[in-house]
């Protein structure tokens, strides 16, 4: 489709861009990405016709982009830039007609009815019809550049040119014209080339990324280029952590400023344990790099409030979610900072251990029901699970992981538990064998990022070992107070 | 083809020519009746004279004096406008003006050297009057444009008018200087000349301007789209297929022809060119298809209404036309850069 070779131009007599070589799939977007001053807009504009080429070739399906004239390569490629100011009170149609141009056949050059039909197929699709009669100046910086990419699409370009369109729009709009663009490029296996400054919305968008550093175009790629954080350091000067999209396969990027956040000295310290009939907690002045499967705030996030609240043990609801994060709303806990469970075990009866550890300081809480304990292992016919009969773990400790070592972690502190289950002889009543938990336990680890930076967490390290003890020692203890409640009340 | 509504625009702007041509032939110093103009001028161009002889100074009246300087109105009017709709397109500037940006000037400069010093160029004759002053026009232009290219790297508004009056300072100068040097009576004579005037030119002047008008009116007036896609900006202009270094040759060209045969004739009657297209506009919307064409019909017929009150408001003496021209046209050109600067990067 797009062939460049041994592209070189620039400005004067220096090439910016040297020596670039590239190949573009036909209905590929492809992401021209780079810091600034790298030679992407010297590099598109040597595609676009903007500036002599010194050495190399631009091939369109095998043509010569740069023996063109404008109107040939108007008929095949257009393009759209980040920001147009348009002279005097044009109407949004006649900018958008403006595109049909290099179309316009005759003596008067009017405008087919091919090319009427297409201009309303465009507006619709660029949701600018209800402009048409309006006045571009008039409308918003989201708007204009939808009405100009409409005029870029009757052009009906095999190959589109972006050059950063969406740099001044807020996040709707850049996705309301990415979406727009994304649509053409699969129902019309239109070509997209596009400079791009927001390297996550590349990520989102791009089919297969190229980075330009200093003129040369290095790591061409999927977007997964943008995982190395070596190259992105050396291009762009900046540290970057790669993440995956939490709903598709495609990496997000965060910066981490020079300055380093303050942190809290001691977990102890920066904590309140509150415990009474409703709710245990525990909350931090500081976020704490917390790892969960509470019924709110799952997942791997910066939380400063944990609650585990009493629910009677024939609660049953259709959203525990809504229950539990309108409960933290009325603790004063915002359900974003926060992580929310429940049992069915008196709070009171929670066990709170505090204690260092080879230097580690730990904060576990831990409540313990097993009206409802299973063994996994045991092959099961029926999954058990609408009694709420629950062993809640909370770790705190002063520790610094990375995303693997709270895996590491909440394997320690399973282990720790089912050994607990294991030496209090609780059992499944339905195997008969001895349990390994409850069918609904949820365990909070969290961590105050404090220290050296660690990848494991697990039996070969203090902090493996200091989750392991606390947690088998509260484990056992609310173990024991749970039957002798039960025995008190039986 | 049109919509109703361009229809009407036409119409109007026809019937007002027409009025403006009619008013000017019938309303002066010396009344004639409509029939016996009606009569004179169907005489004298097909022969159909359909009254007795009307008397014989009256034809001469009509004839030689009040037609050719209405016609003359018409064409430097229609010249003007259509030259400053097209540099206002062009330079995506709306307060550009053949007066505004120097063109005029330098028209002006090369007119007065002409008359001055009584050359003629061997094989142009009397049109190299014409000549010089679309090329010294010309000239002015490029230098105008090497100005605002050298001192900031946009075409900013402010700065293309900056670089013009710069320009026609320095020219006006220059005429100045070889004013000076000529006697009291040539200085008057030029002076007055230099006002603008379309008075007591006669057929020969029109001969004159005739077929730089059609040649340069040909050539704008079939760069409407180009010019409509100039709105973008030169950069996306060529992105849709507009050869613009030619479009921009086309335009520039078209326009010095019809700003220096207008100037050649008339003197430098300010403002014709930045009032006009910029009515037009208000009215039809910016599409230069219709921008065109109307701006030259009301020019036309503007210029024509312009130099009926020229000669007969302090009757019987004339002001010279471009006086009216400039009281009109200044107090618009300063509302049109306040707005400008106000709601900058709004259309005017």
């Amino acid at each position: 489709m797009i062939e460049i070779e041994n592209l070189s131009g620039g400005y004067s007599r220096v090439p910016v861009v040297e020596n670039v070589s590239l190949h573009v799939e036909a209905g590929e977007f492809f992401g021209l990405l780079g810091p600034n001053g790298s030679g992407k807009t010297t590099l598109f504009k040597l595609m676009s016709g903007g500036l002599p080429v010194m050495d190399g070739k631009v091939l369109l399906n095998g043509d010569s982009v740069l023996d063109m004239n404008q109107m040939q390569r108007a008929r095949h490629i257009a393009v759209l830039s980040q920001e147009t100011n348009v002279s005097f009170d044009f109407t949004v149609e006649e900018i958008v007609q403006l595109g049909r141009y290099a179309f316009q056949k005759g003596i008067f050059k009017a405008l087919s009815p091919y090319d009427k039909k297409l201009m309303e197929e465009v507006m619709e699709i660029t949701s600018v019809t209800k402009y048409r009669h309006t006045s571009f100046h008039m409308l918003s910086g989201g708007e204009k550049q939808r009405v100009l990419l409409a005029k870029a699409l009757v052009q009906e370009p095999e190959v589109l040119l972006l050059d950063e369109p969406t740099n001044h729009l807020d996040i709707k709009h850049t996705f309301d014209i990415l979406d727009v663009l994304k649509k053409w490029q699969e129902e019309r296996s239109l070509t997209i080339f596009a400079i791009l400054h927001d390297l996550n919305i590349a990520a989102l968008y791009c089919d297969r990324v190229g980075l330009l550093h200093e003129g040369t175009l290095t790591n061409i790629g999927s977007v997964d280029v943008l995982r190395n954080k070596n190259k992105l350091a050396e291009i762009y000067g900046v540290e970057t952590w790669s993440q995956p999209h939490p709903t598709l396969a495609r990496p997000q990027l965060l910066m981490n400023p020079r300055k380093k956040e303050e942190r809290p000295v001691s977990l102890f310290d920066n904590c309140t344990v509150e415990q009474d009939e409703k709710a245990v907690s525990v909350s931090f002045q500081q976020p704490l790099r917390t790892i969960s499967n509470g019924v709110a705030g799952e997942g791997i996030q910066w939380i400063k409030h944990f609650a585990n609240f009493h629910v009677d043990k024939n609660y049953d609801s259709w959203t525990p979610k809504n229950d539990v994060e309108n409960w933290l709303d009325e603790k004063g806990f915002p359900v974003e900072q926060s992580v929310g469970m429940m049992t069915a075990v008196k709070t009171e009866h929670a066990v709170i251990k505090r204690e260092v550890l080879n230097g580690i300081a730990f904060l576990v809480v831990v409540t313990a029901g097993t009206g409802n304990a299973v063994d996994i292992t045991h092959r099961e016919t029926e999954i058990h699970r609408e009694k709420i009969g629950t062993i809640n773990t909370l770790v705190f400790a002063d520790a610094h992981l990375t995303d693997g070592a709270l895996v590491n972690a909440c394997m320690s502190a399973a282990e720790a538990k089912v050994k607990a289950l294991h030496d209090g002889e609780v059992k499944d009543p339905l195997s008969g064998s001895l349990a390994t938990g409850t069918s609904t336990d949820s365990l909070v680890i969290g961590v105050t990022q404090q220290g050296e930076r660690t990848s494991y967490a697990g039996s070969g390290t203090f902090i493996g070992r200091g989750i392991g003890y606390m947690v088998y020692e509260a484990t056992m203890e609310a173990l024991a107070v749970y039957r002798s409640w039960k025995e008190a009340h039986s | 083809m049109f919509s109703s509504k361009t229809w009407i625009y036409y119409s109007v702007s026809l019937l007002l020519l027409f009025g403006a041509v009619t008013f000017g032939l019938f309303y002066s110093s010396v009344t004639v009746p409509v029939s016996h103009i009606l009569h004179i001028i169907l005489e004298e161009t097909a022969g159909w004279g359909f009254l007795d002889e009307p008397p014989g100074n009256t034809t001469a009246i009509i004839w030689e004096i009040r037609l050719p300087r209405v016609l003359l109105a018409l064409f430097v009017g229609a010249s003007l406008a259509l030259a400053g709709a097209a540099f206002q397109g062009l330079l995506r500037n709306p307060l550009a003006d053949p007066f505004t940006i120097g063109v005029s000037s330098g028209a002006a400069l090369g007119a007065v050297f002409v008359i001055f010093f009584q050359i003629t160029i061997v094989g142009l004759g009397a049109f190299t009057l014409p000549a010089v002053s679309i090329v010294s026009g010309f000239i002015t232009l490029m230098i105008v444009f090497g100005l605002v290219r050298l001192s900031s790297r946009s075409m900013a508004i402010e700065t293309i008018i900056l670089a013009g009056i710069i320009t026609s300072a320095f020219i006006g100068s220059i005429v100045s200087l070889i004013i000076s040097l000529g006697d009291q009576n040539e200085m008057t004579q030029i002076i007055y000349w230099l006002y603008g005037s379309v008075g007591m030119r006669g057929w020969s002047y029109v001969q004159l301007i005739v077929p730089f008008a059609v040649v340069g009116s040909l050539l704008l007036l079939t760069r409407y789209r180009e010019l409509n896609a100039l709105a973008l900006g030169e950069e996306a202009a060529g992105h849709i297929g507009v050869n613009v270094q030619r479009g921009k040759v086309f335009i520039l060209g078209g326009a010095s022809l019809l700003t220096g045969a207008a100037v050649a004739v008339s003197g430098t009657i300010g403002f014709v060119g930045l009032v006009i297209p910029h009515l037009v506009r208000l009215v039809t919307g910016p599409d230069h298809r219709h921008v065109l064409p109307i701006s030259m019909i009301i020019g036309g017929a503007f210029l024509i209404s312009a130099d009926i009150f020229a000669r007969t408001i302090i009757a019987p003496k004339e002001l010279p036309i471009g006086v009216i021209t400039a009281l009109i046209g200044a107090p618009l050109f300063a509302v049109l850069l306040i707005r400008n600067r106000v709601g900058k990067g709004k259309a005017i």
